[in-house]
C-alpha cells in the first residue's frame, strides 16, 4: 500500500475522500477569506519568478525588490505586517527552515516601504520548544537586531473563527492565534520542499503552522486526522494570506520536509495568490501541480488558479529554471513530463 | 532556590494575575489552563493562598460536567492541559473536581483502538512504533505522543495514582517503545521510514520525568540512553522550559544528583530581577516549583529524594 493511501487512511479516517468530494465549490465563489480569486474576464494572476543564486544580503535585497515590483504586492505603508516563515524544525545539516537572511532582507524592504510594525510569527509543528528553535534558526537574532516582534503562535491568544467550508467537521470552528487574525498584512514565507505526506510543501501548506499547537497538537495532529488536503484548503480559505514568497534559493528534495537533502533552485517565487505561487513553484520543482491533491482541490474550490493560462509569470517561464526535485518514491506520479 | 527566590517568582506571578483569576503565558494575555494551574500551584507553595484560590476558581470554571478540562473555559472537549489542572485540584484541595478529572483522564480515548490491524502493521513498518499501545494525545481520539503521555503520567503519579494502574503501565510502554534508538525522545516518531529522527531535550526531559515518577530506575535501557542524551544536551544551550523539566527529571534518578544540582543552579541564574523567567508565567511557575524542592510535581514519596 502506498504512503498516500496510508496517510489518507491513518490521518483522514474521519472525513477522508468523501468530504473532499462533498465540498461545495460554490461556498468559495468569493474566494473564501478574500484571497485573490481565480481571474475573470481575461485578467491574470501575477507571479514573479526571480533568480537568486545565493543568500548574500545584496543578492537578496535586489531579488526581493525586483520580485515585489514585478508582482501585485500589498500596500504595507502604516500597517502591521505578519511574516509566517516555515520552521517545522531546525537542523545544522539540512535546510529545513526558511532562511533567516531572506527574512531579514524582507524586513528591511518592508521597513523601507513604511510598514508600521513587523511581526515574525511561527507555530512550530514537531518540536514545541520555540525558545530553542527561534534561537537556532537565527530568528531571535533578527528580531533583536531589527526590532521585530517574535511570536510563538502555538501559545498566542485564541480567537475562534467559523470555517468557510459549510461542511467542515473537525475544523468547523477554527481557533486562530490573535496575531494571525489581526494581521493587517500576512505574508507566507515557505521553504521550497518535498513532503512525505503531501508531496510538496509551499505557501499553502505552510499555513499549518499558523494554527496553535496547544489546540491542534504537535505535529498538528488534529489537522492530519481531518485529512491533509482538506485541512490545507479549509485553513487557506479561512485565513487571508496577502502575499507569498517561496524560498527556493536552496530547498529540500527527497524525504522532506525534515529529512531530505539540500537542493539548489536559485529562485524566489513571489505573488499575491498563494495557489498561483505554489503552482509556479511546483513547476520549477518538476512537479505537475494538477497532480498534487491539495492544489487541485484548492483550484476546484476557487482559491485561485493553478492553470498556466491564468498566471502571468514575470521573469520568464518556469520551464526555464526547472530543477527537478527528487520526489519521495510514493509521490513519483507527481512528476511533470518534460517538454 | 531559596525561599526568597520562590517569593520573588511568586511576586511576579501575583502581579500578573488576570481579573478572572487565571494567567496567560505572558502577563496581560488570555487566561489558559496550563499557566493558570502552574501559577496557582506556585502561589500556593509561595504562601499566597488568596491569589491561589482565585486561580483555582478560574480552573474550576474550565471543568465541564464530564469532568474534562481543556485549554480554557470555552473548550468543551478537553485536552492535554488537564494534566496541570489535576495537579492544582489536588494541591489546592478540590477533591471532588480532582476525582472527576482523574476519571476523565483515565478514560481518555486515544487513537490506538481506532487503527485496524493493517494500519498498525503499516505504521510499524514505516514509522517503527507500535500504534496499538495506548497513551495520551494532545486532544482526545487522536494519536498518542510522548509529551502528553509523560505529562499525564506525572500528574497521575503526583496525585496518588499507583504506578501499577493499567493506563500508566501502558503509557510507560509507549514511552519505551517510541524512544529514539541512539538515545532520548522526540515528539513521538523515532523513525520516518529508514531515517532515525533526532531526539530533543524537552521531549527527553519530560519522558524521563515520567519514567522516574513511575519508579523506573536509571539502569533501565531506555532511561539510561535518555539520561546520556540529556546530559549531552545540558552541556550546550537548552531552553528555559527544557532546563526546568530536566531538573525535575534528574531528581528522580539518584545517580544523576550532581547533574541535577548543576542544572538547578543554571536554571536559578536565569531568574530576572522582577522574579520572572523570560517574562513567561508558565516557565516562571515551573522553575519556581522545581527549584523550591517542594514535592509539588513529583510523587510524594520521591519528592524529597
Amino acid at each position: 500500500m502506498s504512503r498516500r493511501s496510508l496517510s489518507r487512511r491513518e490521518f483522514g479516517r474521519l472525513v477522508g475522500a468523501s468530504a473532499l468530494a462533498a465540498w461545495p465549490a460554490a461556498s468559495f465563489a468569493a474566494g473564501g477569506a478574500g484571497q485573490a480569486v481565480r481571474p475573470a474576464g481575461g485578467a491574470l494572476l501575477q507571479v514573479a519568478l526571480v533568480t537568486c543564486p545565493d543568500y548574500a544580503p545584496e543578492t537578496l535585497a535586489a531579488a526581493v525588490r525586483q520580485g515585489w515590483r514585478s508582482s501585485r504586492p500589498p500596500d504595507v505603508r502604516g500597517k502591521r505586517v505578519v511574516l509566517k516563515p516555515n520552521m517545522v524544525d531546525v537542523s545544522a545539516e539540512r535546510p529545513i527552515h526558511t532562511d533567516p537572511r531572506l527574512i531579514e532582507a524582507l524586513v528591511l524592504h518592508l521597513g523601507d516601504l513604511g510598514a508600521r510594525e513587523i511581526v515574525l510569527a511561527e507555530g512550530t509543528s514537531h518540536n514545541r520548544d520555540s525558545e530553542d528553535l527561534f534561537r537556532r534558526a537565527g530568528y531571535e537574532a533578527i528580531a533583536r537586531r531589527r526590532g521585530v516582534r517574535l511570536v510563538d503562535l502555538n501559545y498566542d491568544d485564541l480567537v475562534p473563527v467559523r470555517s468557510v467550508n459549510p461542511r467542515a467537521t473537525l475544523l468547523r470552528e477554527m481557533v486562530l492565534p490573535r496575531t494571525i487574525r489581526e494581521a493587517e498584512v500576512l505574508i507566507s514565507l515557505p521553504k521550497m520542499k518535498t513532503h512525505k505526506l503531501a508531496g510538496i510543501t509551499l505557501a499553502m501548506k505552510n499555513m499549518f503552522g499558523a494554527l496553535p499547537g496547544m489546540v491542534y497538537g504537535w505535529p498538528k495532529n488534529t489537522l492530519h486526522w481531518n485529512g491533509i488536503p482538506l485541512s490545507i484548503c479549509e485553513i487557506n480559505g479561512t485565513i487571508k494570506t496577502h502575499y507569498a514568497i517561496v524560498d527556493g534559493v536552496i530547498g529540500m528534495e527527497g524525504h522532506g520536509p525534515v529529512m531530505g537533502r539540500a537542493k539548489k533552485a536559485g529562485v524566489l517565487v513571489m505573488g499575491d495568490n498563494a495557489l498561483a505561487v505554489d503552482a509556479t513553484a511546483a513547476r520549477i520543482m518538476g512537479v505537475d501541480p494538477e497532480r498534487v491533491e491539495y492544489l487541485a482541490l484548492a483550484h476546484r474550490i476557487k482559491l485561485g488558479s493553478l492553470r498556466p493560462e491564468d498566471i502571468a509569470v514575470s521573469g520568464g517561464r518556469p520551464d526555464r529554471v526547472r530543477t527537478d526535485f527528487a520526489l519521495d518514491p510514493e509521490f513519483a506520479s507527481l512528476r511533470a513530463p518534460r517538454g | 532556590m531559596t525561599g526568597a527566590d520562590l517569593a520573588l517568582a511568586a511576586g511576579f506571578i501575583r502581579r500578573s494575575q488576570n481579573p478572572d483569576g487565571g494567567w496567560g503565558y505572558q502577563p496581560g494575555r488570555q487566561s489558559l489552563v496550563e499557566p493558570s494551574a502552574l501559577c496557582a500551584l506556585a502561589l500556593h507553595a509561595g504562601d499566597a493562598p488568596e491569589a491561589a484560590r482565585r486561580g483555582l476558581a478560574f480552573l474550576e470554571s474550565c471543568q465541564k460536567p464530564s469532568g474534562a478540562v481543556g485549554v480554557g473555559p470555552a473548550d468543551t472537549v478537553g485536552g492535554w492541559m488537564a494534566y496541570a489542572a489535576l495537579l492544582a485540584f489536588h494541591a489546592l484541595g478540590a477533591a471532588d473536581r480532582e476525582r472527576r478529572l482523574r476519571a476523565w483522564i483515565l478514560a481518555w480515548e486515544d487513537a490506538s483502538r481506532r487503527f485496524s490491524k493493517t494500519d498498525i502493521a503499516e505504521i510499524a513498518a514505516r514509522f517503527r512504533y507500535d500504534a496499538s499501545i495506548q497513551g495520551w494525545g494532545w486532544t482526545p481520539r487522536t494519536t498518542a505522543w510522548i509529551e502528553p503521555t509523560a505529562l499525564f503520567i506525572l500528574a497521575l503519579r503526583r496525585t496518588g495514582t499507583a504506578a501499577t494502574e493499567p493506563r500508566i503501565k501502558s503509557g510507560l510502554a509507549l514511552i519505551s517503545d517510541r524512544r529514539v534508538p541512539s538515545g532520548g525522545w522526540n515528539f513521538g516518531n523515532p523513525y520516518s521510514r529508514s531515517f532515525e529522527l533526532e531526539a530533543t531535550a524537552l521531549s527527553t526531559a519530560l519522558a524521563l520525568a515520567a519514567l522516574g515518577a513511575a519508579g523506573v530506575r536509571e539502569e533501565d535501557a531506555a532511561a539510561a540512553a535518555g539520561l546520556g542524551y540529556l546530559a549531552a544536551c545540558l552541556a550546550g544551550e537548552v531552553s528555559t522550559a527544557a532546563l526546568a523539566w530536566s531538573v525535575l527529571a534528574l531528581k528522580s534518578f539518584p545517580g544523576r544528583a550532581a547533574l541535577a544540582r548543576d542544572a538547578a543552579a543554571r536554571l536559578a541564574r536565569l531568574q530576572a530581577p522582577d522574579g520572572g523567567f523570560r517574562g513567561n508565567l508558565f516557565e516562571t511557575a515551573l522553575a519556581g516549583l522545581v527549584l523550591s524542592g517542594l514535592p509539588i510535581l513529583l510523587p510524594a514519596a520521591e519528592g524529597a529524594r
